[in-house]
């Protein structure tokens, strides 16, 4: 069966791009355009890894990671950030957050998949 | 002035002192010769004495002759012939004085007419009377009742008793009584005798020469009292005083010129004087007085002798000198007194000096006051001295020159009227009318006013109310600064500082707004670079189909440019954090010889297409580094590009590293198309774009050398380059501490 992957961007282009990499990759998907509909996804799908931006219409995503960290069926499951963020500061807003990532937009295309598939562990 | 007057006062003691004993030497010549006179009259009084008596008994033979008559008449009547006899012969016996006869029970019974003479009584009253009831009562003397009824009844005679009584009549009286008792031939009765002397007068005498004999003792105590007196004059004065004889040897010498001068009287007395303590004495000045001045006059004063003595150093005297002639014999004595002026010299000299001083005190205070004057002529700012009624006395030169105004309309004008009434400035008149009464002094008094000639001015005085050296005027000196471009300066640096802290301010908020910006700039153009480049490579590695030859270049340029665009984003955010001091640099070990050649790996691809040879000199010694690894590869890199990228085909590029001291040192240089001097300055500044054909061509941000070299820096290396001119190539030199020694 197929890893399960869930993306949350505001950003069409970006979610498609994310989506179309991780696809060609071989997972299953789930976008959502903002934190609620994501974490809503989330509990439902219960993904292997949760690839999302800082910035988010509805919330910060270090605001988001917070409450699925709360929900002991999601509190596992890694969080990379994929972000344009990359100065100092917004990398310091996510380090507290366990068993998550960080790659800087832009993405490079060729690696993506990898660097994503470093933080799921192997068990599942 | 104390000292100096007990001085003087001891001086004129001195010579009080010799004065006295003067005096008594004198007197005791006068003394002298009233004892001869005395002697000589005491020879001649007894022959006096006898021709008194001789007289009386003349009187006295008289009384006896009548006796006789008496007797002859008794010798008639009673006829007591013996009896008579030996009545008359004790009355002849007794009388030459006035002669009493008293019978046993001290009655009267006969009285001599001598008697009546001498005691003024009268017979009448006299016989039959009681003896002590004769002349009113005053014969009643203790001494003759003690005679009369205690001594002779024991005894029948008594001689040359005395008697000492002040009579009313006669007065103080001594009287000689001589007694008898004898018996009356017939009968039984006791007849007494009594004879009275009147010895007051030979008393008299003899008192006299009892005294004059007591002050021929007195005299001849009070000869030696005097010597003794004047001795102890020399002794007692403190002076040092020395007596000498007429050959100049020492008789007497004072206890304090023994002290005084250091010399013991054993080797003083019977010297001559210029042979004392060690012929010290023998000062000329002093001989020159004692051979010279003393032979012809008897005395001297205040001679004033200097000597340096031996024992006691250098010593002003005053002598003082009486030639004297001893009491006894002949001899001329000396008499020398010493006075030790050397201190009152030193006070005099000390008073004359103060006087001198002071004279040039007065003289410097004169000059002083000049002084003071040419200060106030010569002062930058102006000056003006007002008397207590603020009339002007003295205007500096700038005074005139600054307030534009002329002497003869300034100098005893009210301050208030100067200058067409310009200073009539009501801080002022506060300032003078107020102020300055209370307090002596002001200082930095403000003042701001509109004057018809010289306009606006802003001025600051300073007040002192003075003394006047001579007399007792008082004196305001105003000393006016004018503080009116230096209020503006000062209002201009305010107005600075306040721009300055306002802008220090928005500078802070831009700073702020700027990273703020550079942040958001940052991340929305990150955000469709993600799209582009992503999309690019998608399209590129022919993810979703394949692409034909020309779509896939095309693609490539869009990725290219975008990379283009993401360095130089990445770029600009760099040197804006250098800038900001943000940069910080990770440190670790850095292998330096692997890590050049990595570099030089990345752009041999860049170097094969355009032909272009490189080589690389890298010494065997090199040591790694502490150093950031991406900030060194950034740097690495963006030289090594940079060389290749201006280098045309067919041109040399090269790396040389080095170990220099406690440094390596990297030089990469090429042989393309260089930097003119005149663009040298300006390589450092963002975007700088050498402009070469080639340059339009070439891919560059502009930004990689001011960034290289600032993170070079932020290492503690030093970043120079080198050019001989347009194409003449460049070379870049850098070094980086093997350990670096701040980390930022």
């Amino acid at each position: 069966m197929n890893k399960k992957a869930l993306v949350i961007d505001d950003n069409a282009n970006n979610l498609l791009l994310e989506k179309d990499l991780l696809e060609v990759a071989g997972f299953e998907v789930f976008e959502a355009e903002n934190a609620t509909v994501g974490i809503a996804i989330a509990r439902k799908e219960k993904p292997d890894i949760i690839i999302m931006d800082v910035r988010l219409p509805d919330m910060r995503g270090s605001e988001a990671a917070r409450i699925l960290r709360q929900d002991k069926e999601m509190s596992e499951i890694p969080i990379v950030f994929v972000t344009a963020s990359v100065l100092a500061e917004g990398r310091e807003e996510i380090k507290p957050i366990t068993n998550s990532g960080f790659i800087g937009k832009p993405i490079n295309t060729r690696t993506f998949v990898t660097e994503i598939s470093q933080f799921i562990k192997g068990d599942r | 002035m104390k000292n100096k007057n007990e001085e003087l006062l001891k001086g004129k003691k001195f010579f009080e002192g010799i004065k006295f004993w003067q005096k008594q030497i004198s007197e005791l010549g006068n003394l002298k010769a009233c004892l001869e006179r005395k002697k000589s009259e005491s020879k001649k009084f007894p022959q006096k004495l006898q021709n008194k008596v001789e007289i009386r008994t003349a009187a006295e033979r008289m009384i006896i002759k009548q006796l006789h008559q008496e007797i002859e008449q008794r010798k008639q009547t009673e006829l007591l012939a013996q009896e008579e006899r030996n009545y008359a012969e004790s009355i002849i016996n007794t009388v030459r004085e006035p002669l009493i006869a008293l019978d046993q029970e001290l009655r009267v019974v006969t009285v001599s007419r001598s008697f009546y003479d001498v005691f003024k009584v009268k017979p009448e009253e006299t016989v039959g009377q009681l003896i002590y009831d004769l002349g009113n009562k005053q014969w009643n003397i203790p001494k003759l009742r003690e005679l009369l009824e205690t001594i002779l009844p024991k005894k029948t005679t008594f001689d040359n008793y005395e008697v000492e009584h002040d009579f009313a009549v006669i007065g103080r009286r001594i009287m000689l009584l001589n007694a008898r008792q004898i018996q009356r031939v017939l009968g039984k009765e006791r007849i007494i005798l009594l004879a009275i002397e009147d010895i007051t007068e030979r008393k008299e005498i003899e008192a006299g020469l009892e005294k004059t004999r007591k002050e021929l003792e007195a005299t001849k105590i009070s000869e030696d009292a005097a010597r003794n007196y004047a001795e102890s004059i020399i002794n007692t004065v403190r002076e040092p005083l020395i007596a000498l004889d007429q050959d100049l040897r020492v008789v007497y010498v004072s206890r304090s010129f023994y002290e005084f001068f250091k010399v013991k009287p054993e080797e003083t007395v019977g010297q001559l004087i210029y042979d004392l303590g060690n012929k010290q004495w023998n000062i000329p000045k002093l001989r020159e007085l004692l051979e010279t001045i003393l032979p012809q006059k008897t005395t001297f004063d205040n001679y004033e002798v200097e000597h340096n003595f031996a024992v006691i150093g250098r010593r002003i005297m005053l002598l003082n000198a009486r030639q004297i002639e001893r009491v006894l014999g002949k001899e001329r004595i000396i008499l020398l007194a010493i006075e030790d002026i050397t201190e009152r010299k030193e006070i005099e000299a000390g008073l004359e000096k103060t006087r001198k001083d002071l004279e040039v005190i007065k003289k410097s205070a004169d000059e002083v006051s000049e002084f003071s004057e040419s200060v106030i002529n010569t002062v930058r700012e102006p000056l003006i001295s007002l008397d207590k009624d603020l009339r002007v006395v003295t205007v500096s030169r700038s005074f005139y020159e600054f307030f534009k105004v002329k002497p003869e309309e300034t100098v005893g004008q009210l301050i208030y009227d100067l200058g067409n009434k310009q200073w009539n400035i009501p801080k002022l008149r506060e300032l003078l009318e107020t102020i300055l009464p209370q307090k002596t002094t002001f200082d930095n008094y403000e003042v701001e006013h509109n004057f018809a000639v010289i306009g606006r001015r802003i001025m600051l005085l300073n007040a002192r109310q003075i003394e006047r050296g001579t007399g007792k005027e008082r004196i305001i000196l105003l000393a006016i600064e004018d503080i009116t471009e230096r209020k503006e300066i000062e209002n201009g640096l305010e107005k600075a500082h306040k721009e300055l802290q306002e802008l220090a301010v928005e500078l802070k908020r831009t700073t702020r707004a700027k990273s703020e910006f550079l942040a958001n700039m940052s991340h929305e153009l990150r955000t469709p670079l993600n799209s582009i480049n992503g999309f690019s490579e998608i399209l590129y590695d022919e993810t979703f189909g394949s692409l034909n030859e020309k779509q896939k270049k095309y693609v490539d340029y869009v990725l290219t440019s975008g990379k283009h665009l993401l360095l130089l984003i990445n770029q600009i955010l760099d040197m804006a954090k250098v800038e900001a001091g943000k940069m910080k640099l990770v440190l670790s070990g850095l292998p330096m010889k692997s890590l050049l050649n990595e570099i030089s790996l990345l752009v041999a691809d860049m170097v094969s297409k355009k032909k272009i040879e490189m080589s690389l000199e890298i010494a065997e010694d090199l040591p790694n580094i502490e150093g950031d690894e991406l900030k060194v590869k950034e740097i690495l890199y963006n030289l090594l590009s940079n060389a290749v990228k201006f280098t045309p085909e067919g041109g040399k590029i090269g790396m040389r590293a080095k170990k220099a001291d406690s440094e390596i040192e990297i030089v990469v240089w090429d042989t393309g198309v260089g930097i003119a001097s005149e663009n040298m300055g300006k390589i450092f500044e963002g975007f700088f774009r050498v402009d070469t054909p080639y340059s339009r061509v070439t891919e560059g941000t502009g930004l990689g050398l001011p960034l290289s070299k600032k993170l070079v820096e932020l290492h503690g290396g030093k970043f120079s380059v080198e050019s001989d001119g347009l194409n003449r190539g460049t070379l870049v030199r850098f070094t980086l501490p093997i350990i670096p020694r701040k980390v930022v």
